[in-house]
């Protein structure tokens, strides 16, 4: 399935937490300022319903996205509110793809574990908490994956600062 | 003379006393304490641990020889991969992308390549495309033989480690000869590939085709198939279908547990949707020959029959390679449009993704990796638990983990 059909199907099923989608368009020539948007469409999903969407799009025959590629964390830029969640799903029995997006709001970027519905999101939940310090509610080993378990901040947040010094070795 | 065979009484059997210190516990029942106790016992495997293919610990709890869990440490190589990706420009992080996957270097080149590709839309001359495919081909034989050479070691069979590297050799030796390099290659850029084939380069791979095609019967013979290493191998560490797919594991984590799934037919990008539609190659699967299917042998069998599959295509680049350009036309400084593309790739370890994010400047807005070893280690914490100690060696190494990959 393209992604406008699988737009489609997920409308149909009425899929947990769909908002919009959002595809490549190219610039508008009337505005100079707008250079349009290339690349491959993703889903807008809320982030609250996240496991129920990928429970939905998992058991569905038609979509079977059985396989959680990848479930990692944006932050688009210092003065925006929220990180995105992007989550990448492929399907092994019809080998289509899909790419998942939520926004999180900074101010509380909790989002409840998907760990029930997919066992490899566990690695990748702890690798996203820490680098973004996103919470993930119900994730059984919540420990630091990558980095020292006494790291402090989230350093693939834009606004992170590079420490001065760790445990007396200095970093400048 | 005395009888030599004369019986002699048998000496009387002693009675072990079992010293049977009681106590009471705490709930109030009696507990026999015996002179051999087992109890649990905690060892770090690693961080530096020959079995560990580098810098990874895993807390092993045992039980005498039986395992009774396990749990995955990662971060001792953690280079920060995807924070010095949004920090310097689209073309100067390509070299970053030799170090995560060190033994598969032009794959990892690829991926990051393509992906920058799909949120530029750049046309990709013909010629660059079969060298790509070409070399992606060869360094994955290189890294199956990494593979499969280790696996060995790890299991007690030293010399086929010897045979893999000789073979490897000519390899690098090729590399070294279109790009200079023999571990991080960087030779496949943004737009096509660094630069041509030397002169008589294309000769030398159908010759090294045709050895290594001989060569690779022995290997099979030496170890594949060999009783002590099937008997090492085969019904330890089963990894049912439903569990892989659970677990996110791709490549031939995936394919050992029998699901037949392979992105180069699948999900095809550069001309692979040619050259699986022309029938080329095909994708081995585990059946459970020797024991269960999705054991350690399943797995070790696949790679190496995909060492002769890659050799098919190799061969196939080398029947319709024709002249022409090998570099789009790409500015010296690369500016990419706004927008966002994930590309995943089948890696020698599964699907390597790269998620880009642009916001229309001359650096990355996001720069994700998605390694492949990161997802096929965490099925180890399931795995371990109830195998027997030296298993658990064997189990490790089936996963062919790369610590530069999980770690990035």
């Amino acid at each position: 399935m393209d992604f406008n059909a699988i737009h489609q199907r997920l409308t149909e099923i009425n899929a947990p937490g769909l908002l919009s989608a959002d595809t490549p368009r190219a610039a508008d020539p009337e505005d100079k300022e707008d250079k349009g948007r290339s690349g491959e469409a993703y889903i807008l999903i809320d982030p609250s319903a996240a496991p129920e969407f990928l429970l939905a799009v998992r058991d569905d025959a038609e979509l079977a996205f059985d396989i959680l590629v990848d479930l990692t964390a944006t932050d688009p830029d210092v003065e925006d509110e929220s990180l995105w969640l992007n989550l990448h799903l492929l399907s092994l029995g019809h080998g289509h793809r899909l790419a998942v997006k939520a926004m999180v709001p900074k101010s509380d970027p909790v989002v409840p574990s998907m760990v029930e519905v997919h066992r490899a999101a566990h690695f990748h939940e702890r690798e996203c908490a820490e680098m973004f310090g996103i919470t993930f509610d119900g994730n059984p080993d919540p420990r630091n994956m990558l980095l020292p378990d006494d790291w402090e901040g989230h350093p693939l947040r834009k606004d992170y600062e590079f420490p001065k010094e760790y445990h007396g070795i200095s970093c400048e | 003379m005395t009888e030599i065979n004369t019986p002699t009484e048998p000496p009387e059997a002693k009675t072990v006393e079992i010293p049977e210190t009681a106590r009471t516990l705490p709930s109030g029942e009696r507990e026999f304490m015996l002179d051999v106790s087992t109890s649990d016992l905690e060892v770090n495997m690693g961080p530096q641990h020959p079995a560990t293919h580098g810098v990874m610990r895993i807390l092993i709890r045992t039980d005498g020889e039986v395992v009774t869990g396990g749990q995955v440490h990662l971060g001792y190589l953690h280079r920060c991969a995807e924070k010095i990706g949004e920090n310097v420009e689209w073309l100067q992080y390509l070299p970053y992308t030799d170090r995560y996957d060190y033994l598969s270097a032009m794959n990892n080149n690829l991926g990051y390549s393509l992906a920058v590709e799909a949120v530029m839309g750049v046309e990709i001359p013909r010629r660059a495309t079969i060298l790509r495919t070409l070399c992606a081909e060869l360094n994955r034989i290189g890294s199956h033989l990494i593979a499969f050479g280790t696996y060995g070691l790890d299991v007690g069979a030293f010399t086929p480690f010897f045979y893999c590297f000789r073979e490897r050799e000519w390899m690098m030796a090729l590399f070294e000869k279109i790009c200079g390099a023999r571990l991080t290659y960087s030779y496949i850029r943004i737009g096509g590939v660094f630069n041509d084939a030397p002169v008589g380069w294309l000769k030398e791979v159908e010759r090294f085709c045709d050895v290594f095609e001989e060569k690779w019967q022995e290997y099979y013979d030496l170890l594949v198939v060999n009783h002590i290493f099937v008997k090492r191998t085969a019904d330890i560490g089963v990894i049912p279908a439903e569990m892989a797919v659970d677990y996110g594991l791709t490549g031939p984590m995936l394919r050992g547990s029998g699901i037949d799934f392979d992105l180069r037919r699948d999900v095809p990008y550069m001309a692979y949707d040619e050259i699986s539609k022309a029938g080329v190659f095909d994708i081995p699967l585990g059946r459970g020959e020797k024991g269960t299917l999705g054991d350690c042998w399943d797995r070790v069998y696949v790679r190496v029959q995909e060492m002769m599959e890659s050799i098919k295509i190799v061969r196939w680049c080398l029947g319709v390679i024709e002249d022409g350009p090998v570099i789009g036309d790409i500015p010296k400084v690369i500016k990419v449009p706004p927008g966002e593309a994930y590309v995943g790739i089948e890696n020698p370890r599964g699907e390597l993704g790269h998620y880009v994010v642009s916001d229309g400047g001359k650096v990355a807005r996001r720069c994700r990796v998605r390694g492949p070893s990161y997802s096929n280690v965490a099925v180890l914490e399931e795995l371990l638990p109830g195998t027997f100690l030296a298993d658990s060696i064997a189990i490790i190494g089936s996963t062919d983990v790369v610590i530069g990959e999980t770690d990035r």
